[in-house]
Formats: structure tokens, sequence, C-alpha cells
């Protein structure tokens, strides 16, 4: 009995040792992934998107048409830009990623400036002041057309919680892509092009 | 005699029995840590950020230290105190007026460094205490408030929310 017993307990002891430490090795990997991601970079896993980080789907539609105030208080429409390709971005001064993506913005209106690409940049945030947001564009460095939220139009957008959502518009006025989160800059130039019809 | 030597076999195998019962317990003990933190939490919900609700034990009319314990969500991270840019909006308590309690200050902790490419950010991420210096009466008094903060992902923000704090200080 205790020649069977003894062996048998020291094995169950040993695979419980082995099974502890393989396990605290597969976390601790999983645990050092996850913090190199957090540290390299900042792409958006489309997989890891929260749900609802877009209410609506606008892919394929024609875009919803707005009217908003600028910066100076100038009033800004979707229809002033009938033709030309539109990228419509939704995003607030708190917002880092937003913070990253504009001036990849504001360097594509100069790089597509030949193809009448225009980006609008819509603040959608509460109690913020106009000189937060206009000192917030001026670091970024930021001359596109910044206009402020009002009434439903990033619930038209389908923009929820979660910012930056941009929507990609084609010269046809539909919609060719929409981005919830900070795209890396490559996406968001192949966006770009859809939108140009390159 | 014999009836001795087997009495000593039995106490043999009756510890290496408890030493491997000792060792799975462990394990699961081990296994159980990982699966859940074992603290009552108020639910992070779509917030990102929970409180453990507290309950401290203080000497009465002495100042002491009080923490508080939050927890930010894995794969979010929360503008630190002292974020890296003035357009961050800090993490930061606000606590009701307290009848009896005292708050002498609160204590936050650094952030760490998160790197936002090229840009260095100051986050909380996982556990993180804010330490209230405090002088209570005798008897349980409640400090309640709201930690407000703003909550990102590597890819997007969400809007600044505000996460209830309570704490019964009890002087002694």
């Amino acid at each position: 009995m205790r020649r069977i017993l003894i062996p048998v307990v020291m094995v169950v002891v040993v695979a419980l040792l082995v099974w502890a430490g393989v396990h605290n090795l597969r976390s601790r990997r999983v645990a050092m992934q996850q913090a190199q991601q957090a540290q390299v970079t900042v792409q958006k896993d489309s997989d890891a998107m929260p749900e609802g980080a877009v209410t609506a789907d606008l892919k394929g539609k024609a875009a919803p048409g707005f009217t908003l105030l600028d910066l100076s208080g100038k009033k800004v429409s979707l229809a002033d830009y009938k033709g030309k390709p539109v990228v419509v971005n939704f995003w607030a001064t708190y917002c880092g990623p937003c913070q990253l993506e504009m001036p990849w913005f504001q360097e594509f209106t100069k790089k597509y400036a030949d193809k009448d690409l225009v980006v609008l940049g819509i603040d959608d945030e509460d109690g913020v002041t106009k000189e937060a947001v206009a000192k917030a564009a001026g670091k970024l460095g930021v001359t596109y057309p910044i206009l402020f939220a009002e009434g439903k139009v990033g619930a038209n957008y389908g923009v929820g919680d979660y910012l930056p959502v941009t929507v990609y518009v084609g010269k046809d006025g539909s919609v060719v892509a929409q981005t919830p989160g900070a795209p890396s800059k490559d996406e968001m130039e192949a966006n770009i092009r859809k939108a140009i019809g390159l | 005699m014999k009836r001795q030597g087997t009495g000593n076999r039995e106490q043999g195998l009756g510890k290496l029995a408890a030493i491997a019962a000792l060792v799975v317990s462990l394990c699961l003990f081990a296994r159980a840590q990982d699966i859940q933190f074992g603290e009552k939490r108020a639910p992070a919900g779509k917030g990102h950020v929970s409180y453990a609700p507290e309950v401290a034990e203080v000497n009465a009319g002495k100042a002491s230290v009080v923490e508080l314990r939050f927890r930010v969500d894995e794969g979010f991270h929360v503008n630190s105190h002292n974020p890296s840019s003035e357009m961050l909006i800090p993490t930061a308590l606000k606590l009701e007026p307290a009848v009896g309690v005292k708050v002498l200050g609160e204590e936050y902790p650094k952030g760490m460094a998160f790197k936002l490419a090229g840009e260095t950010l100051d986050v909380y991420q996982g556990e993180f205490r804010v330490r209230l210096r405090v002088i209570a009466p005798k008897g349980p008094s409640t400090l309640t408030g709201g930690l407000r903060y703003q909550a990102c992902d590597n890819a997007a923000c969400f809007p600044p929310r505000t996460v209830a704090v309570s704490v019964v200080v009890t002087g002694k």
C-alpha cells in the first residue's frame, strides 16, 4: 500500500507544482505582452473595440448633413463641400489619441490639397470653452476648420462616448469608411485615398 | 514492535497526505487569486474605474492615514493627479464636508509612464490608492464624495466621469 501511495502522492505534488509554474509563466507572459502593447503602440485593435464604440454603421450611406459654427462663429455646412472628399473627425480636448492623430490630418490636407481634400474637426464634449478648443487646436498645429458639435450631429454620425470617431466621405457624398479610435497613420491615409477615389 | 512500525508508517503517510493537501490548497488559492481579486468593489461598469468601499479604524483625536483603493479596468488607464499636459483631465478626489471627521490632506500616488507614439503620459493603471490624512472623533463617521477621472484605452478616450466614494472612519 505504502509503496504505491508514496509515489502517487509525489507524482500528484510534482504535477501540481509544474502546473502552478506553467500557469504562473503563462500569466507573466500575457502580462508582459500587454505591457509591451501599451508601451509600443497606439493603433487600435479592432477586436478590442468596446461594444458601442460607434452607435450606427454609416458605411455606404449618405453622410448626414450638418451646419455648425466654427471657432470664429461662422456657419459651416457639409453641403459647402459637395463634390469634394471630406474627412469628418469627432474629437475632444481631453482625448490623447485624438491629439495624436490630428497633426496627421493636418499633414494629409497639405499632401492631398491638389485632390481637394477637406478635413473638418468637430469638437464633441460638454462644458468646454471656445478658448480651450482654440488653444488645443493651435497647440496641435491644426489649421483646418474646427467646428462645435450641436444637437444630434454626433448621434447622426454614430458617435457615442468613445472618441475619436472619424468618417471618410467620398466625392459622391457617401461614407467610404468609419473608424472609431485612432488608426495607424497608414490606415488613415488608406481611408483618405478611398475617399478621394485613388 | 511490528504494530509500532505500522503506526510510524501510518504517521508518515498521514504527514505526506497533509503536505499534499497543503500544496493542493496553496495551488488552488493561487489560482483563485488570479481569477478574482477577492475584494468587494463597486462595479466598474462602463466607467472603467471601480472603488473598494472602505471601513477604517483610527486612533480617535489623532492624525491618521486612511487609504482609498481604486482599480482601473485592464487595458485602460486614467490620467494621474498630475497629468503630462494641461489639456488632460487630472484624477482628483472631491469629498463632501463631514460631521466630526476632519480631512487634513490628500496624497495621490505617482503616476506611471505610458508611451503614446512618442508622447509620454503620466497615468494610473491597475490598482492605485489615494491616502487621506484625517482626524476622527470616537465612533463611526462617514466620508463621502467622488473621484473624478478620465479613462482611455490605447486608441480612444471616454468622457470624464466620477465614481462615488464612501469610507466609514471609526475612531477608537
